[in-house]
């Protein structure tokens, strides 16, 4: 394979990813330039008429507050749940990477959340949250299953971060685990030999040599709450009064609610702009900190 | 090698993550949509008399009455062998406008959809069918036709007319002691005060729900004004006029009394709570409508319920409830099947087994003056106090389709946040404002 000409590796990578190239132009690429495209125009999203009117929607967009309020929501939404899950994913990998007779039993338990789509799931916590929390207060009396569940600014925050840690702190476990079980034993050996407590090992092997999953697992998380939409819609709708109210649903609300379908892409452009400048970042920063053995 | 895939990797679920913001709109009405009709071939057909198959497209917004649709289709095609009805139904808490939108978008127009009117009107006119010529139009209640009516031609037929109050169950009034039924504000005051000695939780406030909030309590605040219509003009023109309107801070009077004799936390009591809490119940009264009666039969059956009036003081228009048209009939202007589709309608409006479905089968309160209720037990306990409501003028009328789009949704949102006591009254009719006069330029 060492160096045969152009032409077998370029076909090689034709046939390897080619198919997967044309479906993801032809869905996703395509679809977004064209929606990119009305963001010039004033559109409502049904008319036969679109106004071109060159940059205003943009200028515009910075004037929203919802818009602006909607942004700082998913900013906090996404330090919280990006460390979050992580946290609570890798320490979950951690624990079932010990010998535990369950482990595989829990490992399934764990990532099960994952596969129930975020819009079952959103309904599902409501009703807990709504419904069984107001219950468990009832009987036991305690502060925190007495709180306003969803009715308030802060418990609507938090009760989204705890749905979102739920249903993705297991996909993340999963990728920690492969890394942490593809970590050397004799090295750890070696550190333990030469006195190294349990602490030091965790900080000073295993992290920086799974380094590559943390870039991943940093990268997925911090997309998903990024475009964080079902989740938010089924359990608060982005209420109580818009407090919870993500950019996408931002988006969403504008293109399809106000028809403003033009001021809707133009937001979304932005959107995407600034969450790519922040996750290339993530990844180039996280990347540098990667080892080879 | 391996750096630049995982860059082009990254880059590329840069990309489809954002795209998939800017189309989740479309992905997320998807998911609640039915399967993708495959009966779109209907094709040569253009005449439903022509004796060629026809098949006629309805997408329809109301969930409650989606299975008297399918009677009604099996009727219909024994009645007109040529045609097929294929009927789909998006609503209650899937936006159907975004699902109309996805539709025409991706080329599978119905023939027949919902339109709201007023602000509706104006996004959805380019593809609407001017109905004016029909021959059901003469028997529309003048009322009913101005929503859908632009520059003297009509574009819908109105499903019917639906009214709002507050709902309350006469067995819990009894058991609290109240003889004379509350028609003001001190009146209704008293009685919740009566209902809340007696052990019974007054309200049942689904304040979770930006249209119970935006659009029927708020609408109380403009249908009360002596002229509403210059009030929306004002505010339109960004003039204000919410703040230091008398009628509106005697609203608030009424706002604050639902919740100084709430629920347990209002803000999270959705819909189907709000009713299920009156139904079985625990709670003595709700704000909603006709349109709740089969629910409630589905849980109580028989319930020994009437509607108040929403008093904002104790004048006599405060006796009022709030009567309009929730939606219309509209034919799509670019279908080949238009004939057909305006046949349908027809057929609804004025054939016997059509004007049967309307009243018995779907519960409406008929738009159409041609349409008779001749058994008012048919319509529920509901109905029937609105239909008197209605020979007495005791009603006043929607004008909350008549905001710009959207807005309701937003003052939902104000609103609120003056449940949770985040703004005062000044703080809320200032948001208020401000987000009309930027939604309305738009």
């Amino acid at each position: 394979m060492k160096s045969s000409g152009w032409s077998k590796s370029w076909i090689q990578q034709i046939v390897f990813t080619g198919p997967v190239t044309l479906a993801f132009a032809i869905i996703v690429a395509l679809p977004f330039f064209m929606g990119m495209y009305y963001s010039f125009f004033e559109w409502n999203g049904v008319s036969d008429n679109a106004e071109f009117i060159g940059l205003s929607n943009f200028i515009n967009i910075f004037s929203d507050q919802t818009f602006l309020s909607s942004f700082a929501f998913t900013a906090r939404f996404t330090v919280a749940a990006v460390i979050l899950s992580n946290l609570v994913g890798f320490l979950l990998a951690l624990l079932l990477v010990q010998p535990l007779k369950s482990r595989n039993v829990l490992r399934t338990i764990f990532f099960m959340p994952n596969v129930i789509g975020g819009l079952l799931l959103g309904f599902i916590w409501q009703f807990i949250f709504v419904k069984g929390f107001a219950a468990v207060g009832e009987k036991t009396g305690w502060a925190l299953f007495n709180l306003p569940w969803l009715g308030d600014e802060t418990t609507a925050f938090w009760g989204i971060v705890i749905v979102t840690i739920w249903s993705t702190a297991g996909y993340l476990m999963v990728i920690y685990i492969s890394a942490l079980i593809n970590v050397p034993r004799e090295l750890i050996e070696a550190a333990s030999i030469d006195g190294a407590t349990p602490w030091q090992r965790l900080r000073h092997i295993t992290v920086p040599l799974i380094m590559p999953a943390v870039t991943i697992s940093l990268f997925l998380a911090l997309s998903w709450s990024f475009k964080s939409f079902d989740i938010i819609l089924s359990l608060t709708k982005g209420g109580p009064y818009n407090s919870t109210q993500s950019v996408a649903l931002n988006i969403y609300n504008e293109a399809f609610q106000n028809n403003n379908y033009g001021l809707g892409t133009a937001k979304a452009l932005v959107f995407f702009i600034v969450v790519a400048l922040i996750s290339s970042a993530q990844v180039w920063l996280t990347k540098r900190k990667e080892v080879q053995v | 090698m391996k750096k630049t895939m995982v860059t082009v990797l990254s880059a590329g679920l840069a990309l489809s993550l954002a795209a998939g913001c800017s189309t989740s709109g479309n992905s997320g009405s998807n998911g609640n949509e039915a399967p993708a009709n495959t009966a779109t071939n209907a094709g040569s057909g253009t005449n439903a008399g022509s004796g060629e198959k026809v098949t006629l497209n309805i997408f329809q917004y109301k969930v409650e009455i989606a299975d008297a649709m399918n009677r009604l289709k099996a009727d219909y095609e024994k009645e007109h062998p040529n045609v097929t009805l294929n009927i789909e139904t998006m609503g209650g808490g899937a936006d159907y406008g975004a699902g109309l939108k996805a539709k025409f978008a991706s080329g599978q127009e119905p023939d027949i959809f919902n339109n709201g009117g007023n602000a509706e009107l104006t996004t959805w006119i380019d593809k609407m069918e001017d109905l004016s010529d029909q021959p059901w139009v003469s028997d529309v209640l003048d009322t009913a036709k101005e929503p859908i009516s632009r520059d003297g031609k009509m574009y819908g037929m109105p499903i019917g007319i639906e009214g709002y109050g507050y709902i309350y169950n006469k067995d819990l009034f009894e058991k609290a002691g109240i003889t004379e039924l509350p028609k003001t504000l001190t009146e209704l005051d008293a009685a919740a005060k009566k209902l809340q000695d007696a052990g019974i939780t007054p309200f049942s406030n689904g304040y979770q729900e930006w249209w119970v909030l935006g659009n029927h309590l708020f609408n109380v605040a403009l249908a009360d004004q002596d002229d509403p219509a210059a009030l929306i003009q004002g505010l339109n023109e960004g003039k204000g006029g919410l703040a230091g309107n008398p009628v509106v801070e005697k609203w608030f009077n009424l706002f604050d009394l639902t919740m100084k004799y709430s629920n347990k936390n209002p803000l999270t009591t959705d819909y189907n709570t709000q009713v299920t809490l009156f139904a079985s119940g625990k709670t003595a009264m709700m704000q909603q409508g006709n349109w709740t009666q089969v629910q409630i039969d589905g849980i109580t059956p028989d319930m020994n319920i009437g509607v108040l009036p929403m008093p904002i003081d104790d004048s006599e228009k405060s006796g009022n409830i709030m009567v309009g048209v929730p939606n219309n009939w509209a034919v799509n202007k670019n279908s080949k099947n238009k004939e057909a589709a305006k046949e349908f309608l027809n057929w609804l409006a004025t054939s016997e087994t059509g004007k049967r479905y309307i009243v018995e089968e779907f519960k409406f309160i008929p738009a159409l003056k041609s349409i008779e209720v001749t058994d008012e037990k048919v319509l529920g306990a509901i109905a029937t106090d609105i239909m008197a409501y209605s020979k007495d003028n005791k009603t006043s009328g929607w004008y909350f389709n008549q905001m710009p789009e959207g807005l309701p949704q937003e003052v939902g949102a104000e609103m609120q946040a003056y449940v949770a006591g985040k703004v005062d009254k000044a703080g809320l009719l200032k948001n208020i404002e401000a987000k009309w006069t930027s939604m309305a330029k738009k």
